[in-house]
């Protein structure tokens, strides 16, 4: 039975890890071939970093990531504090309509933003993409540092305050250190939504600009080039060391609580 | 002794809820006043109101002859415990307890000396560095304690600090927070729903209800001369019995006539319907016949120093609660005896006020 179930996980870890591996594999193919493994070679990735188009795409995706992630975070963590000085019954409201944006399809969202920036004519471009990414970006902002400011954050405002705290100096050394671990994983969430994002892109961009997602859309049409293998595999050894720091130093903050 | 923080007609209310219907109360310098009541009464908000924490919707609060009614919280020489201790937990216990030292600037070497010799104050030598949540929950009510005082406030506000501890720790901390009191030699106001609490420690206990103040006064002047009702019933075990003053000082009960101290003179004439308080301890048994009433005991209770005995009256219309050192079997009839000092004659309410403290008896 348990040597059952070791076998079904291994069969679980393949279907998930098989695919990847396999373009890993192909990213260090001489030939272009898809089916054949000649020789290793680091070929494509050098055509990956001479080309002017794929550099501008990777440029663009994570410039705006992290643009996009920051204002949203901001904009975010200030909503969240906004939120939480009204009414119970207003903050409800609010709260749900946040949620809405989440549960929408994207090519709703798109659609929409591009019909709204056709309407009031900006031309879409560079800071388009930004401003959509943003935008989708706040409702998870809101949503991971809202749990984080409770009746226990403000108990902890007023304790500041009752030993001579001004307010300014109360939010800055108690409240926001509260926040933070919400704030951190808002702006985490955000730039992997960000980076991840295709159809929202593809509606508010304009011609001549291309993150990675759209580029690589383009370039299927024309036939995918194994240099794409290369970006892909970058990009997912990039998550995974982030992941396994981020596991790692979780890790030794649990270990120093317990 | 000098005043040093008195309310003037409190009002508060929360949308429509009233919470403080005029509340008046004097706190003297270096006094333990507790503020005792049932959940809801409004002890929590009147100590809010004199931290800075709610701004009452009228009347006066004033520190050391200064109104300081619309003074903010952090300029205020007043420190509080809050309930869960709200220690901040991303510092250790050293920097929480320097945190109103440092926000009033002063020296490094002055806040480290303050830091140990607070921690000593409250017997936590060498915790500066843990953190909080290294700490008991024990520990955790000194150190909440600690950060207040280093401050050298005037007053000290402490909301419940007990409640989240177990009986074995709270009486602990009770002689603790005494000890400290006397030490400091600084005014507490202290927040509490139990009775104990408030007996045990305090110099003034203040019985409030549906925000209106019940009764001021001495432990012992609240427990032997509870002023109605409410006051008798939620300070300690009694029996509230309706009554009729017959004669000067004779109150009838379910009628049997009982010899007391109060009359004319005290507002209680012959006539007069009373409520009529008798503590548990106080009925003293006799043999069948040789008190002033009889009975037969229905019920026993064996709780560690007493036992505690229901006796329910011949004609079955009373039950009287006792508690005595020797023990009695159930079933047995006995004579019953209470000397006229130990009868508390009561008002019964009347205006407003005073049936807000009406209660199910």
């Amino acid at each position: 039975m348990k040597r059952l179930g070791k076998i079904y996980i291994l069969i679980i870890m393949l279907f998930l890890y098989l695919p990847i591996l396999t373009l890993m594999v192909l990213s260090f193919n001489e030939a272009k071939s898809m089916a054949v493994f000649t020789r290793f070679s680091l070929h494509w990735y050098a055509e990956l970093f001479q080309s002017k188009l794929m550099l501008g795409a990777i440029v663009n995706t994570f410039s705006i990531a992290i643009l996009a992630a920051l204002i949203a975070t901001i904009v975010g963590t200030m909503a969240v504090l906004g939120i939480d000085a009204m009414k119970p019954r207003t903050e409800n409201v609010l709260l749900a309509a946040n949620n809405i944006p989440m549960l929408n399809a994207d090519i709703v969202t798109g659609i929409a933003l591009m019909l709204f920036f056709l309407m009031i004519g900006v031309p879409r471009g560079y800071c388009t993409i930004l401003f959509s990414h943003a935008t989708f970006c706040i409702p998870y902002v809101i949503l991971s540092v809202r749990p984080r400011l409770n009746k226990n954050t403000d108990k902890l405002y007023e304790a500041a305050l009752d030993l001579g705290a001004s307010e300014k100096y109360a939010f800055r050394k108690i409240v926001l250190p509260e926040l933070w671990p919400g704030i951190s994983s808002g702006f985490l969430l955000s730039f992997t939504m960000s980076v991840d994002d295709f159809i929202i892109t593809y509606f508010t961009r304009g011609a001549g600009i291309n993150t990675i997602s759209t580029l690589i859309y383009s370039e299927v049409k024309i036939g995918i080039r194994p240099s794409l293998f290369a970006l892909s595999t970058i990009i997912f050894v990039v998550a995974l060391v982030t992941l396994i720091i981020v596991n790692y130093k979780q890790n030794k903050a649990d270990k120093m609580a317990a | 002794m000098n005043e040093l923080i008195r309310l003037e007609n409190i009002t508060k209310s929360f949308d429509e809820n009233v919470v403080l219907n005029g509340i008046d109360l004097t706190v003297g310098e270096n006094e333990f006043v507790t503020l005792l009541g049932p959940s809801g009464c409004g002890k929590t908000t009147t100590l809010r109101i004199i931290g800075g924490f709610e701004q009452p919707d009228s009347g006066i609060v004033y520190f050391d002859g200064q109104d300081i009614t619309t003074l903010p919280a952090n300029q205020r020489n007043i420190n509080t415990v809050f309930q869960n201790y709200a220690l901040f937990p991303h510092m250790n216990v050293g920097e929480n307890i320097a945190f109103g030292l440092r926000v009033s600037g002063k020296s490094d070497a002055y806040i480290k000396d303050k830091i140990k010799y607070a921690l000593k104050l409250v017997n936590l030598k060498g915790y500066e560095n843990r953190r909080i949540d290294q700490l008991s929950g024990g520990q955790q009510q000194r150190i909440a304690m600690a950060r207040a005082i280093v401050n050298e406030p005037k007053v000290l506000l402490l909301d419940e600090p007990l409640g989240a501890l177990d009986l074995k720790l709270r009486q602990e901390m009770q002689y603790e927070l005494v000890r400290l009191k006397k030490e400091l030699g600084i005014t507490f106001i202290y927040v509490t729903h139990d009775q104990e609490e408030a007996l045990t420690m305090s110099d003034k206990v203040v019985v409030m209800n549906e925000g209106y103040i019940q009764q001021e006064g001495t432990p012992e002047e609240i427990y032997d001369e509870p002023i109605n009702a409410f006051v008798a019933d939620f300070i300690g075990d009694s029996n509230i019995l309706s009554g009729k003053m017959v004669d000067e000082r004779v109150v009838e009960i379910n009628g049997i006539q009982f010899p007391c101290i109060d009359g004319t003179e005290q507002g209680f004439p012959p006539k007069k319907r009373v409520d009529v308080v008798i503590r548990p301890e106080d009925i003293e048994i006799r043999p069948y016949g040789k008190g002033l009433f009889n009975g037969t005991i229905i019920s026993k209770l064996f709780i560690g120093v007493h036992y505690e005995m229901l006796v329910q009256s011949e004609d079955g219309k009373i039950e009287w609660l006792l508690q005595n050192y020797d023990q009695h079997d159930v079933g047995a009839k006995i004579g019953m005896y209470v000397r006229p000092e130990n009868i508390q004659i009561m008002h019964k309410p009347k205006s407003e006020a005073e049936s807000a403290m009406e209660i199910d008896l």
